[in-house]
């Protein structure tokens, strides 16, 4: 069901909404399309699932298309991915002529929409060849990287590179996920859905029905963390964890994710997590399928911890579920997770497992100091992370797009 | 009484294009050459910034030298400076300057931070438009500020303090319109310390001020 803006208005205040509707009239009609790679699994398609209905409910044309591949075209895209997050990896000529192939034969569907679009929002690199496929476009083009690109491997970045400066501009997360290139460099930072299964209130039995079917036991504390079977997730490291403070405390952990349409990987680094967690009943490793958003919903809300401790991570946006949630959040020093996690007052950074575990044990033992930590997340992420923000700073980009102009007033 | 049209406002964040600086002294030499609106971003924007923290000093230069560089020195020193009460941003960027050269002057090296800590130089666009809401009178601005969004809250009483009549925000401006004849009210707006608020609590202050001065509930 499509999100309705007048629905969040308990959560975020009459204003907030009613100013949404002032800014969106001013692009009434406006020709939006976004373009990813997936309909569903991972943030992208999340932030998509939501943001394309709630342009249109503000009076934006606003429309959502997917480019189709074959599994080969996104092992070399996660290929692109992980070089551009910093891993070497091979990508030899052929691999990007088979990356421009599926571009060539997915604009054969959509270049009429994107030709006439006024504004496209490209997100990540699958689609991004799209621009030079549509020499005849009428609108503006942005690029949305939602990952942490500061410190690619660089070979990647150079053949990707000629690929997004041709852009009109391009959006980050964060200032630190940027790299200069010859076009303004808009930072947004991503956000969630209140209302969404992910992150909607449960009741007692919701959660209940979730502990039963996986075995938790909810007399003893548990941690969880969410994330796709990624090895910059680090997901072995949060298992080290684990069974450095399960010797002094009898904690459960979850890992659980779901496998992304586009990531091949997932499925080994699944095998090397079992493996790791092997005689070890208190540890679940569980793999969602697609669209189990309750289900993580009543696994965030059953911890008592939540972990997102990545080595290399994009926004982290399990890291704004976990504080809207109210928990405080354990998280690695790296990317989006260090916007989000401030030491004693959202929850700690880590760069280890014994980080980590000396951080879990603190938590355990401040009982008071968690709540306090969990109520203030909650609150940070109602004033700055809900998808009203987020909507707010698209609507205000394409205002600003339109009018051309880069001055430091813009009155609309 | 014109009525009062509250504006809101979005901050549209982007890169100034300016190389980040490992150390202090490129902090330096960035500060000396940055266009105005990367100065005003850093001190003035920080409070409509999406963010987790709840930093001890509002400008980023003074987080950057506690937390990064690890001067605290420096960074109460740039922590203090008030960007409201200089005549313009460029009294703000020598003020700045003549502290960061009087440190750098004190040092025996030159402070650096590791790499993936250094600072990156932003500007914005600040979007503004008319919300279509209306305050006809002195006595409902309590009421009326309670129900702002952060944006309103920030244009209308920090941005306001750069626009003409520099100084002043745009409440009082409004007051003023009648003459004396509200002064509790600029007393008590006029009393508020604006530096040490998030826009959430100055919103809160505010409404504390006005009640105090006989606004309505």
């Amino acid at each position: 069901m499509s999100p309705i803006l007048a629905a969040y208005e308990a959560i975020v205040g009459s204003s907030v909404v009613t100013h949404l509707r002032r800014l969106g009239e001013k692009l009434s009609g406006l020709r939006v399309v976004h373009v990813n790679s997936t309909r569903e699994g991972g943030g992208v398609a999340e932030i998509l699932e939501w943001m394309a209905p709630l342009m249109r409910n503000v009076g934006v044309d606003a429309s959502w298309e997917v480019i189709q591949g074959n599994t080969r075209f996104f092992e070399i895209t996660k290929a692109i991915h992980n070089g551009l997050q910093g891993k070497a990896v091979d990508l030899p000529k052929k691999d990007w002529r088979i990356y421009q192939d599926v571009n060539e034969e997915n604009v054969q569907r959509l270049r009429p929409l994107l030709e006439e679009a006024d504004i496209v929002f490209i997100h990540d690199p699958q689609p991004a060849h799209l621009l030079k496929l549509c020499p005849n476009r009428k609108g503006k083009w942005v690029w949305r990287a939602h990952i942490d690109i500061s410190r690619p491997f660089r070979p990647v970045w150079k053949v990707l590179r000629t690929i997004v400066d041709k852009f009109d501009a391009s959006i980050f997360s964060m200032a630190e996920f940027a790299q200069p290139l010859p076009h303004p460099q808009f930072l947004v930072p991503p956000s969630i859905d209140p209302l969404s299964e992910k992150n909607r209130e449960l009741d007692p039995a919701e959660l209940e029905s979730v502990r039963s079917e996986f075995g938790i036991d909810p007399e003893r504390p548990l941690l969880v963390q969410i994330s796709r079977f990624d090895r910059f997730k680090d997901p072995i490291g949060v298992i080290q964890a684990c069974r450095l403070v399960r010797k002094v405390i009898p904690v459960q952990l979850v890992l659980a994710g779901g496998g992304a349409a586009d990531d091949p990987e997932g499925k080994a680094v699944l095998e090397d997590v079992m493996e790791a967690a092997e005689g070890a009943p208190d540890i679940h490793v569980i793999l969602l399928p697609s669209g189990a958003h309750k289900t993580i919903n009543a696994l965030q809300r059953a911890a008592d911890i939540v972990l997102q401790k990545s080595t290399r991570e994009g926004f982290g946006l399990t890291v704004t579920e976990g504080l809207w949630k109210g928990k405080p959040v354990i998280g690695g020093d790296v990317g989006g997770i260090r916007l989000q996690v401030t030491n004693y007052h959202t929850g700690f950074l880590v760069n280890t497992p014994e980080g980590a575990a000396h951080r879990i044990r603190y938590l355990l033992h401040h009982r008071e100091r968690m709540k306090e930590i969990g109520e203030i997340g909650r609150e940070f992420v109602r004033e700055n992370f809900l998808l009203s923000r987020h909507l707010r700073d698209y609507l205000a980009l394409m205002l600003a797009l339109r009018s051309g102009r880069g001055e430091r007033i813009l009155f609309v | 009484m014109t009525p009062f049209e509250v504006k809101d406002c979005a901050l549209l964040i982007r890169m100034s294009g300016l190389p980040p600086a490992m150390n202090l002294r490129e902090l330096r030499d960035r500060i000396a050459s940055c266009g105005e609106n990367v100065l005003y971003h850093h001190f003035c924007e920080t409070t409509l910034r999406p963010t987790f923290d709840d930093p001890d000093y509002r400008n980023d230069f003074a987080v950057w030298s506690k937390l990064y560089l690890g001067d605290r020195v420096l960074a109460e020193r740039l922590g203090i400076l008030d960007p409201y009460s200089m005549g313009g941003t460029e009294e703000l960027r020598a003020a700045t300057l003549e502290i960061i050269d009087d440190r750098l002057g004190e040092l025996t090296m030159v402070p650096w931070v590791r790499p993936g800590d250094e600072f990156l130089f932003k500007e914005a666009t600040t979007v503004v438009f008319d919300t279509g809401e209306r305050i006809h009178a002195p006595k409902e601005l309590a009421p009326a500020i309670r129900r702002m969004t952060n944006g309103s809250v920030y244009y209308h009483f920090l941005e306001a303090l750069r626009r003409p009549p520099v100084g002043k925000d745009d409440f009082s401006s409004w007051i003023l319109e009648e003459g004396e004849k509200y002064s509790p009210y600029l007393v008590s707006l006029g009393s508020i310390d604006i530096q040490f608020h998030s826009l959430d609590h100055l919103r809160k202050e505010l409404v504390r001020a006005l009640m105090q001065s006989g606004g309505e509930t």
